[in-house]
């Protein structure tokens, strides 16, 4: 078990075009922290993975893990494990032989070998697969295979390449679930990658936000922290769209009124809202974007209904559990997480309230404005 | 892949190894080119040049780590398949045929090594027997010399020499008759006497040994830089030569690749000596296909004979074997599996059996396919004099030979039409030839392209069915060089190349090569596109 | 799911069905008569499908054997068939050894590492697979007489100097084993790297225990192609105890002289191996043949 620290890490495919896949990726991670990279595909987070792992080489920029600089280790040398999306299970081999195959390359006796192989097989649940082909397995079970190669290795580091996006749903939340028994197991380093947010959300300690590079921005990095701490306080728009579902409703405004703890902007529908951020690094008259989670969005009879936002019904979604209303306000998208049963038709007229308290603010580029208040939807 | 990442850096003692092995490699190569390149064998030495440069940078360069894994296949491609068309193209600009096969290097050292024997110093010898070898003993006067015991050997290639030693008298026996003599002759004349004085014998005659002199001496002599001739011209070619013997001068042609003798007025006269040399005649044999009449006038009708083969041979096989794929694949034929392994069956057997088969069948006179047609109509057709009939013949070969593979290839491709589109046909009220020519033929014909003009370029040069069936024959009348009706552009070059009555002119057969891959590699790049334009 | 069909399909189909035979017995005559002639007394006499009086005294020739007549006369085996099928084994197999060696290399480093000029190389490659080698034999010939002289095993004349030739033909199987390779997860080798296995272990034993199929099918294809190969062989081979059978079999049709019996009997022994294996084979071998096709 080890710490990984990243230190204005590039990666550049081919320099002759210039174009950055990652640029100045700064992490440290904590011994036995489960890290999960999340972000849209394109953004390059397998491919900080597989730079961890040994397989892409580092552009610039420096790794280490434990202490040791690794830029220019091997992978094998690196002591990690790793899980690929694929499970990449020798086809031609048993699950004994997959799984002592590193070992064996190692040069263990057989032993050490079999006792560890045994020991993963049984944490897993394995045991009575172990001498059938890759093929004869269902995906989940595939799945634990993978984990289990890594676990035999007994490394400082497991590296997970989106493991769960070849399952079905139902057995993505098990496996998932049994992915965080394990870590409080093993008590080990894992790196995580995953599109999914909700995984992130579920399983990390802290997570790793990325975004595609464009052109000329600084970094791709957008937030590290906590799973709550980015739901909350996200650092920017980026994260704030991406934490959470369904995503965060946007609307244009502009900014009128700068209190202390709060402040009151105009959105473009012409109605006000006080929004509990402090805005005071910004000027009255600035356009800002208000940023309000469905979730908090309550219904305008509500007591914390402080503000209200007014659109046009598009489309109503009845789950069961809850609906969802989908508006127009005035060429904003925007989603209310309704009680069961909300009645709303297509091309009604619908006013929603909006907490004081659960206003997210972000300025011209994107950034957000410190919240000052953590909104509390009470029973 | 971060392969380079996961290199290892090797022990010691292996990069030493690698080291030596390395410069072995270099020394060795590196002589054998400095010989080819003294030899005048300029191309081999290139080719040699490059690939040992290329394969010494590819397996030290670290950025080359990639290149190693392929460097042995292309390797094999640039040596057997691309310099053999540089060297045919370079060839079709030189005379190189069956008369002026050597460099000119090896010539000249033909005419230098050329000896005459000296009358003046001819030597009586006599042949004695001593065990199982023999001593020869030669007299001249007061000289009188002996070999020793020696081997006769009649099987050697090469001359062999032997040093003579001074004898004080004659054996007292008597030599071996004239019939020993006889008997031996094969193997005395391998010999080489030396005597002391350093002047070499060869056998003149079955009673004399006699000295050998260069028959020819360079004309310059040290320090002369021209020569002039009686008529006022000057000569001065340093490889210009002076027959010993009759005082003529020989001079080489580098117009013709031959050498050849001045008479009195300084004129180039005869046919010039054998062996010629190989010399460039530039755009020569390009012009001759386009002008002589003997060679324009097949080429032309063999060019246009080829086409229609080649065109022909992809639209039969491709017609039946699209046909037949459409019928083992439709779902409610029974016994389906029965036959398509039975259809696949000609493209199973080895070419050149099947081919040597029709060959005996088609015989015209003890040919089952005669005595059939003989049983049945009472006709039996001259397959192989008749230019008409011997061309159907081999369109006929060919469609039995080629049908299974475009058969098999449409089969793959048929697989992938999806079946909802004949569901929708169906709907519409199509019937099976409808949707044969509405649907089928149509959807395969886009990934079909590039192998049909694969197969096109394949029976454009299709020599093996040519060369086994009909071998070109019957021949074309009037033609310069060996040319037959059913002769396709690769087997006439292949004749004129190789059939020994056409006097192998390489460098016309060349010539004409050069033209064919102007073809094929039009052909290939127009492949090249449409696979290009399919995969987008 | 089947559609409901219309009535005429029974026509329909009775009639594709006497189409298949009358075309089969058109296609197979003549090998069936290949194989009669084989059995048949003489090489000239004019005999029915089924021979009358059948004889082995043409295999008997086909396999080494001395045939003494009725009247005592001995006839030799005109030709040493079975030293030229050893001879067409031992080139083809030695070939398609080193052909599937070579190409299997060419095709991991085309499939699985980036370098320069790789796009190039590959389409050059399948653009000079298309100049056939019977237009450049004069180049080839003195290619061999040079390598000869500093390589005697290589020379003309050598079966050497002859597998060496064919290992020039591997475009083709290059592109059939690098798209093979395409369709292998990368992973795996990854994987394998994080094991702790150098490329070549991973190469070694990773893939190409997954790759045994398809360099099956290569090496029965460059097998194949080897041994019915004809221009090169009868340029570089001129002993006649050295040629292969494809070169050999042409020289029972000397017009003088054709030996049509002794030839099918040759023919036959020499075809049947060859055909079972390609039938055997053939729903493998198909993926090959199309390897042109395919664009990567």
């Amino acid at each position: 078990m080890a710490n990984v620290s990243l230190n204005a890490v590039r990666k550049n495919y081919d320099e002759t075009l210039h174009k950055d896949t990652l640029r100045n990726i700064n992490l440290d991670i904590k011994e036995g922290e489960f890290i999960v990279f999340v972000g849209p595909s394109g953004c390059g987070k397998s491919t900080l993975l597989r730079m961890i792992a040994g397989l892409e080489d580092i552009t610039s920029g420096e790794l280490k893990i434990g202490d040791s600089y690794m830029n220019d280790v091997p992978p094998v040398e690196r002591n990690v494990g790793m899980v690929f999306q694929s499970y990449a299970l020798y086809p031609h081999m048993d699950l004994r032989e997959n799984m002592s195959f590193g070992l064996k390359l190692k040069k263990m006796d057989a032993a050490t070998i079999k006792k560890r192989v045994d020991n993963a097989s049984d944490i897993l649940g394995l045991d009575p697969l172990l001498e059938r082909k890759p093929k004869e397995l269902s995906g989940g079970q595939r799945q634990r295979v993978a984990i289990g190669r890594c676990i035999v290795q007994q490394p400082n580091v497991f590296l997970f390449d989106e493991p769960l996006s070849n399952l079905d749903a139902a057995l993505r939340v098990k496996m998932r679930i049994e992915i965080a028994k394990l870590h409080k197991e093993l008590q080990s380093t894992i790196i995580y990658v995953t599109h999914d947010q909700v995984e992130a959300m579920t399983l990390a300690d802290k997570i790793v936000v990325l975004s595609p590079l464009d052109e000329g921005a600084d970094s791709n990095l957008e937030q590290f922290g906590s799973p709550l701490d980015l739901y909350h306080n996200p650092d920017n728009k980026f994260v704030a769209g991406f934490i959470g579902s369904p995503k965060m409703n946007f609307v244009d405004a502009t900014l009128v009124e700068i209190n202390a703890k709060d402040c009151v902007v105009e959105l473009i529908t012409g109605e006000r809202v006080t929004a509990a951020v402090d805005a005071n690094r910004a000027k009255v008259g600035d356009a800002v974007q208000l940023g309000i989670r469905p979730e908090h969005l309550v219904e305008s009879e509500h007591e914390h209904a402080q503000s209200k936002v007014t659109g046009i019904v598009q489309v109503t979604e009845h789950l069961g559990s809850e609906s969802f209303v989908y508006m127009d306000v005035k060429g904003c998208d925007f989603t209310f997480k309704a009680r069961p049963e909300f009645p709303a038709e297509a091309g009604d007229q619908l006013t929603v309230g909006i907490p004081t308290n659960a206003c997210y603010l972000f300025d011209e580029n994107e950034l957000a404005f410190q919240r000052t208040a953590k909104y509390n939807r009470g029973a | 892949m971060g392969l380079s990442a996961s290199k290892q850096p090797p022990a010691k003692l292996s990069i030493w190894l690698k080291v030596l092995l390395i410069a072995l490699v270099v020394v060795l190569n590196g002589y054998a080119i400095i010989a080819m390149y003294a030899n005048g064998e300029f191309a081999f030495a290139l080719l040699t040049l490059v690939i040992v440069a290329s394969g010494v940078y590819v397996f030290t360069s670290k950025k080359t780590y990639a290149h190693r894994y392929i460097f042995p296949g292309i390797a094999g491609m640039v040596v057997f398949i691309i310099f053999p068309l540089v060297y045919t193209i370079g060839i079709s600009f030189t005379n190189y045929s069956a008369t002026n096969l050597l460099t000119f290097n090896q010539v000249l050292q033909q005419f230098e090594s050329k000896t005459y024997t000296d009358d003046s110093g001819a030597f009586k010898f006599g042949l004695y027997q001593r065990g199982e070898d023999f001593e020869i003993i030669v007299e001249q006067g007061e000289l009188l010399y002996s070999t020793g015991p020696i081997e006769l050997d009649s099987q050697s290639a090469v001359s062999i020499a032997h040093e003579l030693s001074v004898l004080n008298a004659k054996p007292s026996e008597k030599p071996l008759a004239i019939k020993a003599v006889i008997q031996n002759k094969d193997a005395l004349d391998k010999l080489i006497l030396v005597t002391p004085n350093e002047q070499e014998l060869v056998r003149k005659g079955l009673r004399e040994f006699a000295g050998i002199k260069p028959l020819f001496t360079p004309l310059l002599q040290d320090g002369q830089s021209s020569y002039s001739l009686p008529n006022g011209e000057t000569i001065t070619s340093e490889f210009a030569k002076l027959n010993v013997k009759d005082g003529r001068i020989l001079i080489p042609n580098m117009e013709t690749g031959y050498f050849q003798y001045l008479d009195d007025q300084g004129e180039l006269t005869g046919r010039g000596l054998k062996p010629g040399f190989t010399v460039g005649v530039g755009w020569e044999h390009f012009k001759r296909v386009l002008t002589d009449e003997g060679i324009k006038q097949p080429f032309v009708q063999i060019f246009v004979w080829t086409v229609i083969f080649a065109t022909c041979a992809v639209v039969f096989t491709l017609a039946i074997g699209m046909l037949l794929a459409c019928l083992v694949q439709w779902e409610e034929l029974k016994g389906r599996a029965i036959y398509r392994v039975l259809l696949i069956l000609p493209y199973a057997v080895p070419a050149f059996i099947s081919i040597l088969v029709f060959k005996g069948l088609f015989n015209q006179n003890f040919g089952e396919i005669n005595m059939i047609l003989g049983n049945l109509f009472g006709i039996s057709p001259a397959w192989f004099t008749d230019p008409v009939l011997a061309k159907s013949m081999i369109l006929i070969v060919n469609t039995w030979l080629g049908y299974p593979y475009m058969m098999i290839l449409c089969m793959g491709m048929l697989k992938s039409i999806p079946d909802d589109l004949y569901e929708a046909s169906a709907m519409d009220g199509a019937g099976p030839i409808t949707n044969f020519f509405n649907i089928t033929v149509p959807l395969l014909m886009k990934p079909l392209a590039p192998l049909l003009i694969a197969s096109f370029a394949f029976n454009f040069n299709n020599f093996v069915l040519i060369d086994l069936l009909t071998g070109g024959l019957p021949d074309i009348i009037g033609a310069s060089t060996p040319a037959g009706e059913t002769d396709l552009l690769v087997s006439y070059t292949y004749r004129i190349a190789f059939q020994g009555d056409g006097g192998n002119n390489y460098g016309l057969a060349s010539a004409i090569a050069t033209l064919i891959f102007l073809v094929v590699g039009a052909l290939a790049l127009l492949n090249l596109r449409i696979m290009k334009k399919n995969a987008n | 799911m089947p559609m409901v069909q219309p009535k005429s399909i029974k026509y329909r189909k009775l009639a594709t069905h006497l189409g298949m035979i009358v075309f089969l017995a058109l296609i197979i005559f003549p090998l069936l008569m290949v194989i009669a002639i084989s059995f048949r007394t003489g090489n000239f006499a004019v005999g029915d499908i089924i021979p009358s009086n059948p004889t082995l005294d043409h295999w008997r020739l086909a396999i080494g054997m001395d045939v003494v007549a009725a009247d005592g006369s001995v006839t030799p085996p005109p030709f040493p068939v079975l030293l030229w099928l050893w001879n067409s084994i031992k080139v083809a197999g030695i070939a398609a050894i080193l052909i599937v060696v070579l190409s299997t290399t060419c095709a991991y480093a085309f499939a699985r590492m980036k370098f320069r000029g790789k796009a190039t190389l590959l389409n050059g490659m399948l653009i000079f697979q298309m100049f056939p080698s019977v237009l450049a034999l004069v180049a080839i010939y003195a290619l061999f007489n040079k390598i000869g002289d500093y390589v005697p095993w290589l020379g003309l004349n050598t079966h050497g100097g002859l597998i060496l030739a064919y290992l020039g033909g591997i475009a083709l199987h290059v592109w059939t084993i690098k798209g093979y390779f395409e369709t292998i997860d990368p992973a795996l080798e990854e994987s394998a790297a994080i094991d702790g296995a150098s490329p070549w272990q991973a190469f070694r034993l990773i893939l190409l225990p997954l790759s045994v199929p398809i360099l099956a099918v290569v090496f029965i294809l460059a097998f194949i192609g080897v041994v019915t190969e004809v221009p090169m062989a009868s340029v570089l081979i001129s002993d006649i105890n050295n040629m292969t059978l494809a070169v050999g079999s042409q020289l029972y049709f000397n017009p003088q002289n054709i030996l049509w019996g002794d030839f099918a009997a040759a023919a036959v022994l020499s075809g049947f191996p060859i055909t079972v294996v390609f039938l055997m084979a053939q729903r493998y071998l198909v993926s090959g043949l199309t390897a042109g096709g395919v664009k990567g």
